[in-house]
């Protein structure tokens, strides 16, 4: 923008030319001052919002190393005076944290499986392949993405209750099981669509000449589809992940035992039974926070582009 | 594109003389018969999106629309009822309130994310020293966890220990009931939500402003155009679309809001932060009034798909203006 400015100035100093020198100076030393606190009234502000948005998290470091009673204190107490792991021996030695933290990592990781290899099959045959009814079907589909978990929660229970009750697939398909956890949470077609759109974007040539070689679909799918893929999977899986392990709703409706709890359900169920330990809550939540931001400084690009994609390419 | 070559690519020439003399319903069967041998590998593509899609999808809404129509079903044995879940819906004063809180959440929330998404966006595209590092930093509260997210501003808000009393104590004021007042409770969800979500639409907004041809801008800016004017004629007539895309998907999430009032304040004060989604979930595995909770859904489904229907015709009908 700084170029923007110099633009202008130089075609202002050329109107200006019968102004005297000084007040030529004097005008253009009076807006670098008031882009110069324009400059600074800005990052203050940017500074400000990043303040709050980290703050909490930052804030929590201090609950999660003291003990409950201590952060009634008052004045309160900032940085804790007698730092404490009682909070942390509780959380592993009285609670299933870990027991909800595999369940999580199986949750979230079963439910992105599942979402890549049936939604890119799915893409690729909207895409590439002939048959009746493609359009119709396609359109059918997309009309269901807008559908909210939350309206079809009740139906979608009793679905996955009246499954667990059929013979053989009932043992793997109910209530309190992982797949009864999983396959519900990977019906969204907004990866069908994500991934139609990256197939679309591959040239014609590289398909038409394996087709002429006489490979199959599967074939040509598996050997040059999906290597070319791999960007737009790794952004479509982060993002399906994140969404998956943040969720609440379905995993605290459809898994109520501890064997299948994840930690959004679990780390709630600490809250209030009794009386509620805030300083545990305060360590797990630090806990739970501190590996995804590590991950996720790793992976910023890839984080923010899953994001954008979930949102753009609908 | 060309159909697949089959093994018999090459009939001999009297089948061939054959063909030819087909009745039009010969002719129509056996188009048919091939172009299902040809969708044949589709089939195997699609079977297992779409038989998930059928189970947990497709037949749970079906199911759930009828099954707003009985009562029972969970519990004690299923029975018609025709209307009555409906009209016992349209008359509950409590899903009345559990409505009007969420539409009053709806229309404060989506209102300060954008304002704020759109300002900062602004800043950050007009200061690029540091964008990175401010993108990164707003972004942050997208990783935890709506119920993560809840829990951390326990810390915050809690009546006791909540930092910002502790604070105004210091200072020497009364501290501020921020969950067991009525105003208060439902802005505090407002607050927690719009700080979980405003990183993604400060994101969102900031690739809409980069799209804005920056020759348009520099060109009013030369014809004497002050910045809010350059603003309002150009930035916001381009962002238009994005902008009701974004209503759209905004809707759709806070029309669900849900997570961070179980924790905060679990519907109250007095159904003061009672939503449509938690009435839902009260009825359904609460109270067991699973007919009401059906016809509700059936209801937030029926809205949200208006509401998407409604703002893709706006759209549509806005491009066919400009066309």
């Amino acid at each position: 923008m700084t170029a923007g400015h110099a633009e202008v100035d130089a075609i202002d100093s050329e109107f200006e030319f019968e102004l005297d020198h000084i007040a030529v100076e004097q005008a253009a030393r009076r807006r670098r001052i008031t882009a110069g606190v324009r400059r600074f009234g800005a990052y203050a502000t940017l500074t400000l919002f990043v303040a709050i948005a980290v703050g909490p998290a930052i804030y929590l470091i201090s609950p999660a190393f003291r003990d409950s009673v201590s952060l009634f204190a008052y004045p309160p107490e900032w940085v804790p005076s007698d730092p404490t792991l009682e909070n942390y021996r509780f959380l592993f030695r009285n609670t299933e944290y870990v027991r909800w933290g595999i369940n999580t990592l199986i949750y979230a990781s079963g439910v992105t499986v599942v979402s890549l290899v049936t939604n890119t099959l799915a893409a690729y045959a909207f895409d590439r392949l002939r048959f009746p009814g493609r359009r119709v079907l396609f359109f059918v589909i997309l009309a269901t993405l807008m559908i909210p978990v939350a309206a079809v929660l009740a139906p979608t229970y009793l679905t996955v209750r009246t499954i667990g009750g059929w013979p053989l697939i009932g043992n793997y398909v109910d209530l309190d099981t992982f797949g009864g956890l999983i396959l519900p949470a990977a019906v969204s077609p907004l990866g069908v669509f994500m991934m139609r759109q990256f197939i679309e974007t591959l040239p014609d040539g590289l398909y038409e000449a394996a087709k002429l070689d006489g490979a199959s679909d599967w074939r040509i799918f598996r050997k040059i589809v999906l290597p070319l893929l791999k960007p737009a999977l790794v952004v479509l899986g982060i993002f399906v992940f994140m969404i998956t392990w943040s969720s609440y709703l379905w995993p605290l409706v459809v898994a109520t035992g501890d064997d299948h709890r994840v930690l959004t359900v679990g780390i709630q169920s600490l809250n209030g039974q009794f009386v509620t330990n805030w300083g545990v809550i305060g360590a797990a939540s630090l806990l739970t926070i501190v590996p995804v931001t590590i991950v996720f400084l790793f992976f910023q690009r890839w984080f923010v582009q899953a994001s954008m994609a979930g949102a753009l390419k609908q | 594109m060309t159909p697949a070559p089959t093994s018999s690519a090459e009939p001999d020439p009297s089948e061939s003389w054959a063909e030819l003399t087909l009745s039009p319903l010969q002719y129509r069967r056996k188009a048919r018969r091939y172009r299902l041998r040809t969708a044949r590998p589709a089939l195997g593509f699609l079977a297992p999106y779409l038989t998930i899609w059928c189970t947990f999808l497709a037949f749970p809404v079906a199911w759930g629309i009828w099954l707003s129509f009985n009562t029972g079903g969970i519990l004690g044995p299923r029975e018609f009822v025709g209307l009555d879940n409906w009209t016992r819906g349209w008359r509950d004063t409590e899903l009345r309130e559990a409505v009007r809180n969420t539409s009053v959440y709806m229309v404060i929330a989506i209102t300060v994310v954008f304002g704020l998404a759109i300002f900062l966006a602004s800043l950050l595209n007009k200061y690029r020293r540091g964008g990175t590092f401010f993108k990164l930093a707003l972004y942050f509260p997208l990783l935890t966890p709506p119920i993560l997210a809840a829990m951390m501003w326990f810390f915050m808000v809690h009546f006791d220990f909540g930092i910002l009393n502790l604070v105004l104590r210091q200072m020497g004021q009364e501290s501020i009931n921020y969950l067991g007042e009525n105003p208060n409770a439902l802005l505090t969800i407002v607050a927690v939500e719009v700080w979980r979500g405003l990183g993604f639409w400060v994101l969102f907004f900031l690739a809409g402003i980069q799209a804005v041809p920056e020759e348009l801008l520099s060109a009013a800016k030369i014809d004497g155009a002050k910045a809010f004017r350059r603003f309002r004629k150009i930035t916001v007539p381009t962002l238009r679309p994005l902008l009701l895309f974004a209503l759209v998907v905004a809707i759709i999430f806070n029309a669900q809001l849900f997570d961070s009032v179980q924790v905060l304040t679990d519907g109250g004060p007095a159904l003061g932060t009672a939503t449509v989604v938690w009435f839902i979930f009260k009825r359904m595995f609460a109270f067991q009034d699973t007919g009401l909770a059906f016809a509700t859904s059936v209801g937030l489904l029926i809205v949200i798909l208006l509401a998407t229907l409604g703002s893709f015709w706006a759209l549509g009908k806005r491009q066919a203006l400009e066309a």
